[in-house]
């Protein structure tokens, strides 16, 4: 997914705040805005990226609505924005980050492009496990002066430390509340069941 | 500044996470030293520990240096233990051993209860032990934990020690999870041995 022209809806019940905040986003990604429930619901369908979302919305709560999200389809990603300094428990409820008021400019575009971007970090950690179980099984099956030999051995070693370089330049600035939701992540990913993983039948 | 480990006589560069190799009794004392020697000097910790309850974490520490409780913080990972607070130690508890997630915000809670006490500048974080997230979480999970988790502890310059007992493994996965690590302190009957990055 690219950092641009993404689909963000904004959900805040102060129409000022509002609207700075489509001013901001605005020149970068399809901005929706919301103000109540209802319009949220309205705005909100699968090409929705990211959901920046008010904690207290008339007539709802956060959670209510995140929960709403969560079992539409398509898949989003969804960042509470609140007046109170809130506990890591935010994450486990099911948000992806959290942004405290009041937001700047920067902080809010931060905070979309990593949205955005977690996907490809969970990609790419998913990719490099996989080279690296790659060179694992070869190096417990192969001599060592043969594999100094291959070429393709050296490309693997070439591969893993230019993803390595990668993620960790992604991941350079990382903060708790994005550490946990990644690993709240990789374990949903394991529960799910996939068609790699071979089961019967 | 580096983080001057005496036991292993090294220096750990800042941000560097180090796994500590070897059978499981001889890796685990080279792992407490390794986190005294931090006390020792005024470093903070916080020890997450899979299967020593924090009673035997805190006397681990006392038995090699003065520890001060606001400087420590424990991660009671064992999936038998409970919040609470031992010997002026602030422990978590996680619900169950492969609860990564779990083991994740426990972990960012206490790290932030010492930036609470402005200890932060310094803290050495250590997991003992790897082997027991290997048997119970996916191998692909653990790596991938390990990955975020490490470069958490990067992006802040902390130390991170990780214990692991590769007899008990699996070679692969044992390979596959040293993919993640710049250094290996590798202990074996007495003798230390280092290899890879990150320490001078």
């Amino acid at each position: 997914m690219s950092d641009d022209g993404a689909v963000v809806l904004v959900v805040e019940d102060e129409q000022p705040l509002l609207d700075m905040y489509v001013r901001w986003l605005g020149s970068r990604h399809e901005v929706r805005a919301a103000t109540t429930e209802a319009a949220a619901d309205e705005a909100f369908d699968e090409s929705v990226d990211v959901v920046l979302l008010d904690r207290e919305i008339p007539g709802t709560s956060g959670g209510e609505l995140l929960t709403e999200f969560r079992n539409r389809p398509g898949r989003c990603r969804v960042a509470m924005v609140t007046g109170v300094e809130p506990d890591f428990d935010i994450i486990d409820m099911g948000f992806d980050d959290y942004l405290t008021k009041p937001v700047t400019s920067e902080q809010l575009t931060d905070a979309v492009a990593r949205l955005l971007r977690r996907d490809e970090v969970a990609a790419m950690t998913r990719r490099l496990f996989s080279l690296a179980r790659k060179r694992s099984v070869l190096q417990a099956s192969k001599p060592s002066d043969e594999l100094g030999q291959s070429d393709e051995f050296a490309r693997l070693e070439r591969e893993i430390e230019r993803l390595r370089n990668e993620i960790d330049a992604s991941l350079e600035r990382i903060d708790s509340s994005e550490m946990v939701s990644l690993v709240r992540e990789f374990e949903a990913e394991t529960d799910e069941p996939t068609d790699a993983g071979g089961g019967p039948g | 500044m580096s983080y001057d480990t005496p036991s292993f006589d090294v220096e750990f560069v800042e941000g560097t996470s180090a796994l500590v190799s070897g059978e499981a009794r001889e890796a685990r004392t080279a792992f407490y030293d390794a986190v005294a020697d931090g006390i020792a000097s005024g470093d903070a910790a916080i020890v997450i520990a899979t299967n020593d309850s924090p009673e035997h974490v805190v006397s681990a520490l006392r038995e090699r240096t003065t520890v001060d409780a606001d400087r420590l913080a424990i991660v009671d990972a064992t999936g038998e233990g409970e919040d609470g607070v031992v010997d002026g130690v602030t422990v978590r508890a996680v619900g169950s051993t492969g609860d990564l997630t779990g083991v994740s915000l426990a972990f960012a809670k206490q790290l932030q209860l010492l930036e609470d006490r402005q200890v932060a500048d310094r803290v050495r974080v250590g997991l003992d032990t790897v082997s027991t997230l290997l048997m119970y979480a996916e191998v692909q999970t653990v790596f991938r934990f390990l990955h975020v988790f490490t470069s958490r502890l990067g992006s802040t310059d902390l130390l991170g020690l990780f214990t692991l007992t590769p007899d008990m493994h699996d070679e692969k996965d044992v390979n596959t999870v040293r993919t993640l690590f710049d250094t290996e302190t590798r202990v074996d009957g007495g003798e230390i041995s280092l290899r890879g990055t990150g320490y001078e």
